[in-house]
């Protein structure tokens, strides 16, 4: 007993003599995600004896942004929080942040991290954040209801007249009671702009300069989403919310088919009692070859901490993007390894061949043509826009006429008039 | 906005002969009543007055950036036809709730006030829906109402072959977002109808009885008129409830849509200024809503209230 008490006092002391620096990082991992997160963390713990990184999930992506600006306006903001890709703007403009190219001084080698990640967060060349949860969006579809159907099981859909006839099919062989629905709608918006190399803003989609006007009420945009309607009608296309929701309804064989971000293979994979295939995204004919877009989150580092800290900080930073621990990040989840040494491990490791569905963002993504419509949008106040678009198609898609472009054309211009107030505000608020 | 401890004037009121006396001392009652002040001006009085002043402003998200705009925030407001369609949609909302709360509140109550078998049990039923928090509330009916695995989709599917998706039909939404919310009062409204029931007298019901009144003629020429106090207490909270608390629900639930068909007031004012960021914006529309509850609120005092008897 004695013993064990004297052991303990020297542990508590060693405690004592090592002065920890604490890192809090506020991130917005939720369900299969927020384990992931804390194997990094506590990894990352376990080697650097002297830091201790405390992660905290703090809510949605909206959620964590507003209150990592709550926390920076009481002056208490957390370390690093993780901002998705549409606060890029408002994060680049805050003058909250220390951008990671200064931290990582300018000997750090970038050249590793997967080429349409690093362009798509880069402003002039230089990277701000820290990439960390990569995804783009891939077409998910049920084999099972294929089969069902009398679809071959290994002919998903290419263009959207495929999709919408096999969608019928399907609905009326009564293999499922619906043929498709998205995740995160407004995003597969945009990757349809990004994906057939249209523009979604002026300015080069607001990377040449500050974005004043929208583009997604021309008649690209009113193609897809009249499509879309027509879909929604003929009980094709079922709406599934703004989020992860409709996963539910294509892993309880509601709809053959799901559009929504890579991020989900993971646990989709492990949920379904059914053959899950998945393919590249579908294409409108007669439009040019884009590419698909990144999306998810990265890393921002906050102003107002020590020079200790900010050490600490770059530690973790380069720990996220070791090899290892992108690559078990991405068998957990579904997301991109940040690097390019970590995809050739886990091709070299056989991964890919055992689990062929985590290739097919990679296959897509870098297949595609490397256009600057395909680089990301960078919008001011893209939050609120991304929300507009939402509501748009919402309300799109509860259209019961037959009149579909002409009123795809009246939603969307009047969803990109509010679009363009939203920039003019920003505009007025940090200038051209 | 009067917190929720506020309670009906019931009977008691007290004289003012009788304060003097219990309280020689002109000091300490002040004194006594400072620490709610002191809440109220902190909790309350500050950020109204942080709101107006902040509604004149265009406020960079950061709050590193404040441009004086004047009135730009309130022109906007009622120019924007998505302020104007919310402001419909909440006095829908805020009225069928209200309607429904106190009906079938009053309903249950009454039942309730019966002496049947196991009377404690069912009065713990009714009234726990509003010891459950807004997120278990809104998570319970947004499970019951899923489009693809809902139970009650599925029952209706089967009895009547219609398929319920409010994610596709708006109105249906707010139908639902409606039940939901007037659910979530439905035992607030029955603990004061139960607490007034009792305090109407029985010796008054009896002699109708013996005058060979009927038991609905009882109920509107006694017990309704003896409970208006309650009736116009719960107004005033319900109609609160409706236009304050109901975010939780509607942010679980449908999160304003689809579209902007269960945007309502507070809705709004939280996408605006929580999630677009929008904070001198978001100021303004707390303004005229604070406004517009507040007339409304002197209104029904001014109106409704002769109708009250307080016996």
């Amino acid at each position: 007993m004695k013993k064990v008490l004297v052991f303990l006092f020297i542990v508590l002391l060693m405690t004592v003599a090592l002065p920890k620096v604490t890192i809090t990082l506020w991130h917005a991992m939720s369900g299969s995600r927020l384990p992931a997160v804390e194997a990094i963390v506590n990894g990352f713990n376990a080697t650097h004896p002297d830091i201790e990184v405390v992660a905290q999930f703090t809510g949605s992506y909206a959620e964590t942004l507003t209150k990592a600006i709550a926390a920076y306006r009481a002056n208490d903001q957390p370390h690093i929080v993780q901002v998705y890709e549409v606060g890029l703007q408002t994060m680049l403009d805050s003058g909250a942040i220390v951008p990671v190219y200064e931290l990582a001084g300018p000997d750090f080698d970038w050249g590793d991290v997967i080429g349409p990640i690093l362009e798509y967060y880069s402003v002039n060349g230089k990277l701000y954040s820290m990439p960390f949860n990569s995804s783009t969006a891939i077409l998910y579809y049920n084999k099972d209801i294929f089969k069902a159907a009398g679809l071959d099981p290994n002919k998903p859909p290419t263009t959207f007249s495929e999709l919408y006839e096999y969608g019928r099919k399907i609905v009326e062989s009564g293999a499922a009671p619906g043929g498709i629905s998205f995740g995160w709608p407004a995003w597969v918006f945009e990757q349809m702009h990004a994906y057939h190399a249209q523009f979604y803003a002026n300015n080069e989609n607001g990377r040449k300069a500050k974005a004043t006007e929208v583009y997604f009420n021309k008649d690209f945009g009113i193609d897809v989403m009249a499509e879309w309607m027509k879909w929604a009608q003929d009980k094709v296309l079922v709406y599934g919310g703004r989020e992860y929701s409709a996963n539910q309804a294509f892993l309880s064989s509601q709809v053959a088919m799901l559009i929504q971000s890579t991020s989900s293979v993971g646990s989709i994979e492990s949920k379904a009692n059914f053959n899950v295939g998945t393919t590249f995204l579908p294409r409108i004919e007669g439009y040019p070859r884009g590419n698909s877009v990144i999306g998810g989150a990265t890393l921002w580092v906050m102003k107002g901490h020590t020079q200790k800290e900010y050490e600490a900080i770059w530690e973790f930073l380069q720990y996220v993007m070791k090899t290892e621990v992108t690559m078990q990040w991405h068998k957990s989840t579904g997301y991109f390894p940040a690097t390019n040494s970590a995809v050739k491990a886990l091709l070299d490791e056989g991964w890919f061949v055992e689990h062929p569905n985590h290739l097919t963002a990679f296959l897509q993504i870098l297949s595609g043509t490397r256009v600057p419509e395909a680089q990301g949008v960078r919008l001011g106040n893209f939050v609120a826009i991304r929300d507009v678009v939402d509501s748009a198609i919402e309300e799109a898609l509860q259209y019961t006429g037959t009149n579909y472009k002409k009123e795809a054309k009246r939603i969307l211009d009047n969803a990109a008039k509010k679009a363009n107030t939203i920039l003019e505000e920003y505009t007025m608020i940090y200038g051209k | 906005m009067p917190g929720e401890e506020e309670f009906p004037r019931f009977q008691f009121s007290l004289r003012g002969g009788k304060m003097q006396r219990r309280f020689p001392n002109k000091v300490l009652p002040y004194l006594l009543v400072s620490p709610s002040i002191v809440v109220v001006i902190i909790f309350l009085v500050i950020p109204t007055i942080q709101s107006l002043y902040m509604s004149f402003f265009r406020v960079s998200p950061f709050g590193d950036r404040l441009i004086f705009v004047k009135f730009y925030n309130f022109t906007k407001l009622f120019k924007s036809t998505d302020y104007v369609h919310s402001l419909l949609i909440t006095l829908v909302f805020a009225a069928a709730v209200v309607a429904l709360g106190i009906t079938i509140g009053l309903l249950i109550s009454v039942v309730l006030n019966q002496r049947l078998k196991g009377l404690n049990y069912y009065r713990t039923l009714f009234i726990w829906t509003y010891a459950i928090s807004p997120a278990v509330a809104g998570t319970i009916w947004a499970l019951m109402f899923d489009p693809s695995s809902g139970p009650i989709v599925y029952i209706i599917k089967t009895l009547f072959n219609v398929k319920l998706n409010w994610m596709m039909n708006g109105n249906l939404a707010l139908v639902i977002v409606i039940i939901a919310a007037s659910w979530k009062m439905l035992g607030y409204n029955i603990i004061f109808f139960l607490a007034g029931l009792q305090t109407i007298p029985e010796e008054l019901l009896e002699a109708a009885s013996i005058d060979g009144a009927s038991s609905v003629r009882k109920f509107f020429k006694i017990t309704l008129p003896l409970l208006s106090p309650t009736t116009f207490f719960l107004l005033i909270m319900n109609m609160l409830y409706a236009f304050f608390q109901v975010f939780g629900l509607i942010d679980i639930m449908t999160k304003g849509g689809p579209g902007n068909a269960t945007e309502v007031l507070v809705y709004k004012l939280y996408r605006d200024g929580f999630i677009n960021l929008d904070t001198g914006f978001a100021s303004a529309q707390s303004v005229v809503l604070f406004v517009f509850v507040a007339i409304l609120t002197a209104l029904q005092f001014k109106y409704a209230e002769r109708r009250v008897f307080y016996g």
